[in-house]
């Protein structure tokens, strides 16, 4: 629904920006709230968007945070995609952590629920939103990271994460 | 360059098509379409699902066990590469393919074959029981021509019954 608004209206990219945040926001929240009463087919086509503000992410590293929702997503209007970087505020921590509740940090999303496409045609999605918390040199705050990685961040030059992981998809 | 299985279907997944999942315990479920995609997500499992490689070969409809199904085994451990090596192999995929799809047409002949007979005895059956809705008997009896022809049945144990009893 909020993919066919996009591509009707011709005005230029920077009304579509605007637009098209709150738009997906509404379209995405009013696709859940339905699915709650509708059949069990809808229930299972969600359609996934990018990381975007507002967005909770999941930390999956022993920085001390728990939970962080997206306030900026650097480099594009859209939203951030797997490998991309975020600004996010700290929602939830651990009492004992490198962050607290309130900060503001820097993250590289490990895992999106939206699908990337790879360079050999094929797509990858994940099962959540995780984020891993780095600085601003790109450097992780956490010395350990749970879960798959892809291995998109090689290209985005996160090889630390990429030394830390468990498993690399 | 990898091609690999559907975890659905069980079909083979070509360049550029379908999508990878990545579950949180960094399994990996490869799909070749979209169905078997929305397929999982509806949590169905493909070992009931009718049209799947995985029920089929569950319930013996397709050929399970076969000396060609070795050529295709994944092997992990990266082969050096060898021209000529690579030459063999390249001309015996085509005549592996070949006999294992002969193989498998005739396991599904031979299924379907037993079906086959049972029709034709019901047929058969049904002919000689209900040919009075067609025709009334006593038009049958008179007519000699309507009469159902000889069926031939080879009788196995025929040996053991011309031998004479011996006192």
């Amino acid at each position: 629904m909020a993919a066919r608004f996009l591509s009707k209206s011709p005005s230029g990219r920077s009304l579509l920006g605007a637009l098209g945040t709150s738009l997906l926001g509404v379209g995405s929240v009013a696709r859940e709230t339905t699915s709650k009463h509708a059949y069990s087919d809808i229930l299972f086509q969600q359609q996934r968007t990018f990381v975007q503000m507002g967005t909770n992410l999941k930390v999956v590293d022993n920085s001390g945070a728990k939970r962080v929702m997206c306030i900026q997503a650097l480099k594009s209007k859209k939203g951030a995609k797997l490998g991309e970087v975020i600004i996010g505020s700290v929602k939830e921590a651990q009492p004992r952590g490198k962050v607290k509740k309130g900060d503001v940090v820097y993250g590289v999303v490990v895992r999106a629920a939206m699908q990337r496409g790879r360079c050999d045609g094929s797509h990858v999605r994940f099962d959540d939103n995780a984020v891993v918390l780095v600085n601003k040199q790109g450097e992780p705050i956490g010395t350990r990271v749970f879960g798959p990685v892809p291995h998109e961040l090689r290209k985005k030059k996160h090889v630390k994460i990429l030394a830390l992981a468990e498993h690399i998809a | 360059m990898r091609l690999e299985k559907c975890w659905f279907c069980s079909s083979t997944i070509y360049p550029g098509h379908g999508i990878q999942f990545v579950r949180n315990d960094a399994k990996i479920f490869r799909f070749c379409r979209s169905k078997c995609h929305k397929n999982f997500k509806m949590k169905r499992n493909p070992r009931k699902v009718k049209w799947t490689k995985a029920y089929r070969r569950l319930h013996g409809k397709d050929m399970t066990q076969d000396s060609t199904f070795e050529f295709e085994r994944k092997r992990n451990r990266p082969q050096r590469y060898d021209r000529i090596n690579t030459e063999k192999v390249l001309q015996a995929i085509p005549k592996i393919s070949k006999v294992k799809a002969t193989r498998e047409k005739a396991h599904i002949t031979r299924r379907l074959s037993v079906g086959k007979i049972n029709r034709k005895m019901e047929d058969r059956r049904e002919l000689e029981q209900s040919i009075s809705l067609v025709k009334a008997p006593s038009v049958l009896k008179e007519d000699a021509t309507l009469t159902l022809p000889k069926q031939k049945v080879t009788v196995s144990y025929a040996q053991t019954e011309n031998t004479p009893m011996e006192e």
